[in-house]
């Protein structure tokens, strides 16, 4: 049975009455994320996102399989997250808890519903070989906001991601080992990010942005929209919690948006710097197997 | 922290947990976090002693058999560093996250059955070690883990001290051995075809690796690179680690 | 009054015996990070810095940690659990076996007067017995004399904070500014904070409850202690710290 800690009375009753005053425990605003960083691992893939003390590793693999048989063109692509005693003591192995439960269906709903990956293009041969992608997602710690880091990791690994080559001639489908031919990055559309809402107060009528662990067990109900700088909303998720204005949440979603664009430009300008560093001496457009079309 | 050769190593790096560091040597780069001693669970509480519990997570795939043949033998060699005896029904709780392992660029990647390499068990059981010693956990000693691969090719045999993924493949042998502090010997495993005397030879180059504390050869350690048995100095570098660790934290005395 | 020997130690080193203390009439008394191995061996437990007191006749290990192993006679802050017939179940460290608190265990308490704590509600209390094989036992008063001693349930406006146990160590020591590095209370209270109002009550399991009238001013104080204790700042960086945090938080 694993032991949940609660926060004391005293700390409920202190977050509740500093945000009232518009304070918060770490001296934020009340919509201001806490210093977001973004690093990649050396192999293609890895995904390492810095939420405050909120750590995230992202892992994006591929190989090749069998497709399903209903979906004979499409290729396959799963996302995992399963949270170990890292995360915290709370959590057991192989025993899904209700964070983890929402973790991975709001991942599913904003990465993979949305056709953020053009699953089409995963395939090899119609009915027979297809790219079966996989993002690992790994906790390392947990001081609130997964959901916000988690999306934010795997969208970065799956853009930082290559698989390998692959060529067909004459019924023959030849795959190139890293070795052999440089590999090629996934076939990207969009790109979605979750902004998470917590509210407090007995009408839900402040609303704050990324929320540490203890404002996440004091809070009364909570809000996550997904959607991509375009503004084009994947899902809205209010699971429960005490009922919030409807325009209030019109507001929340639009200062979503403006958040979503610093997410975005945030990394895409580190997949370039990350890029840059690569190619330090200019090979990568020699090495590169594709035509320009 | 890129993947390097000389072994590099980061304490504290994850502000929840009672102790964790981030180790990254020979291509592998592994993050433990250590938690303990907490209250442990009906089913794995020992009147007289800590339960102590490994968790090893690959870096893809779900883990499998061979990830829960790594955490069995953590435990009975970590089991027996800690001080057990002193926290009778508790629990220290210690998960391994692989962040990285050297890629075989001759083979492309299979995943659901993630196979963590043998080579790998230093590298968990490096920084198994470190975390344990940054949560402050009472320990009786501490330890240093190497991996040693023996190959015959073109007739001649090499000893190879932290072996390449491309090496454990074409080798004949591959044996990983811990040694405490005081110059015992842990843990040994081995997989392969190897002669006993093979074994000793083994046994030599990897106490000289693990062993080997500093001021060897005019007060400098030497991190020695040649063909015969090279390999960082591990028990210098552990003390090196620590050390910059306690300074760091009684910088105020 | 400790010596000044740098000597950094590892679990499992020998030390050497000239560094031990001997004293003609004290009995050596050996501190936490060290165990005696009969007949004469003294070994390290875990990595730290060994301090030798030659006038106390004592010896132990400096480092420092984040999970708190009662022992006896400290003072520590507990967050009650939940009140069975006779005594309540308090946290005192998260995760760890909870501990039992007596209800009588207060100043003057009855059946008929004694505090009703509710769970989640914080006590000021000291460890009354801790070993090994026990779960802990609390109390919020002093046996003998019958007083509380400052000890009892938290009230009023505050909250409290997580620091590291060494830390917290030196906020409890007596001249914590001299001889702990600690001056951020002392700043935040003078005129570098603007002369602020607020209490501390420090436990040495690593909580601190920081209570004052203005949430601003606990958030202020609260803020200042985790980062002095994170980024390890000397005197002169808290004294900057300080100046800081209060222009924020205007």
């Amino acid at each position: 049975m694993p032991r949940e800690v609660e926060p004391s009375l005293n700390e409920r009753q202190f977050v509740l009455q500093a945000l009232q005053e518009n304070l918060r425990l770490d001296g934020r605003e009340l919509d201001q994320y806490r210093p977001l960083e973004l690093n990649f691992g050396e192999e293609y893939g890895v995904a390492d996102v810095t939420l405050g003390k909120t750590r995230v590793l992202a892992k994006a693999t591929a190989e090749v399989t069998v497709p399903y048989t209903d979906r004979p063109l499409d290729g396959i692509f799963t996302i995992a997250t399963e949270l170990s005693p890292m995360t915290s003591p709370s959590f057991e192995v192989n025993r899904p808890t209700e964070t983890e439960v929402l973790l991975s269906r709001l991942l599913e709903k904003t990465v993979r519903r949305s056709g953020a990956l053009d699953t089409e293009s995963l395939c090899l041969v119609a009915g027979q070989k297809c790219w079966s992608v996989r993002v690992d997602v790994h906790v390392l710690s947990h001081d609130g906001n997964l959901i916000d880091a988690a999306c934010f990791a795997v969208v970065a690994a799956l853009r930082h991601f290559r698989k390998p080559d692959t060529s067909m001639e004459a019924g023959v489908l030849t795959v190139y080992t890293p070795a052999e031919r440089e590999p090629v990055p996934l076939s990207w559309l969009h790109s979605p990010f979750c902004v998470t809402w917590s509210f407090f107060g007995e009408d839900g009528e402040i609303a704050v942005l990324d929320a540490t662990w203890l404002e996440e067990q004091v809070r009364m109900g909570s809000c996550t929209v997904s959607l991509n700088k375009h503004g084009e909303i994947c899902q809205i998720a209010k699971l429960g919690g005490t009922p919030v204005d409807a325009v209030a949440l019109l507001q929340c979603t639009s200062v979503a948006l403006t958040k979503v664009k610093e997410f975005s430009e945030l990394m895409d300008r580190r997949l370039a710097e990350d890029l840059k560093r690569r190619d330090k001496g200019g090979f990568m457009a020699q090495l590169r197997a594709d035509n320009d079309r | 922290m890129t993947a390097t050769t000389a072994p590099e190593a980061a304490l504290g790096v994850l502000p929840r947990a009672d102790g964790s560091a981030k180790y990254s040597h020979a291509g592998y780069i592994v993050t433990a976090s250590v938690n303990g001693p907490i209250e442990a669970q009906r089913r794995d509480e020992h009147p007289y002693e800590a339960h102590v519990d490994v968790i090893v997570r690959p870096a893809a795939g779900v883990g499998g058999t061979r990830e829960r043949h790594l955490e069995s033998i953590l435990q009975s060699s970590l089991a027996q560093i800690i001080l057990v005896r002193n926290f009778p029904r508790s629990l220290i709780q210690i998960v391994l996250q692989v962040e990285h392992s050297p890629e075989n660029d001759y083979v492309n990647t299979k995943l659901v059955q993630a196979n963590l390499n043998f080579a790998i068990m230093p590298a968990l059981f490096q920084t198994a070690v470190l975390a344990l010693l940054s949560a402050g956990v009472p320990m009786k000693a501490t330890a240093t883990a190497t991996a040693v691969a023996l190959s015959h090719q073109d007739g001649s045999k090499r000893t190879i001290v932290d072996p390449s993924p491309r090496e454990v493949e074409t080798a004949q042998s591959v044996h990983v051995l811990a040694f405490t502090s005081h110059d015992e010997l842990l843990l040994a495993e081995s997989e392969g075809d190897f002669t006993v005397k093979e074994w000793d030879d083994v046994y030599e180059t990897a106490s000289k690796v693990c062993c080997q504390s500093a001021l060897q050869k005019e007060g400098i350690a030497m991190v020695l690179d040649d063909e015969d048995a090279g390999g960082p100095a591990m028990r210098h570098f552990l003390r090196s680690t620590m050390e910059s660790k306690v300074a760091a934290d009684l910088h105020w005395k | 009054m400790a010596t000044n020997e740098r000597l950094f130690v590892l679990p499992g080193e020998t030390i050497d015996p000239s560094l031990i203390p001997t004293h003609k009439k004290h009995p050596l008394r050996l501190g936490p990070g060290l165990r005696h191995i009969p007949p004469s061996d003294i070994v390290p437990t875990v990595a730290g810095q060994l301090i030798t007191n030659p006038l106390k006749n004592s010896m132990w290990v400096e480092y420092n940690s984040h999970r708190y192993i009662p022992s006896q006679g400290d003072i520590i802050l507990a967050q009650i659990l939940r009140s069975t017939t006779d005594f309540y179940l308090c946290s005192i460290a998260p995760y760890s076996a909870p501990a039992t608190l007596p209800h009588l265990a207060f100043e003057s308490a009855t059946k008929k007067t004694r505090p009703q704590l509710a769970p989640g509600s914080l006590v000021y209390a000291r460890v009354s017995l801790a070993n090994r094989h026990m779960d802990p036992e609390l109390e919020c008063v002093n046996p003998s004399t019958g007083k509380a001693d400052g000890l009892g349930p938290i009230t009023g406006n505050g909250c409290v904070f997580d620091v590291s146990l060494g830390f917290a160590r030196r906020l409890l020591m007596a001249r914590s500014r001299e001889d702990g590095g600690v001056g951020v209370l002392e700043m935040l209270g003078g005129e570098e904070g603007g002369g602020l109002a607020f209490e501390t009550a420090a436990g040495r399991n690593g909580k601190v409850w920081v209570g004052s009238e203005s949430p601003r001013t606990v958030v202020i104080v609260g803020r200042a202690l985790q980062e002095t204790d994170k980024g390890g700042l000397g005197i002169e960086e808290q004294r900057r710290l300080v100046k800081r945090l209060v222009k924020e938080m205007r």
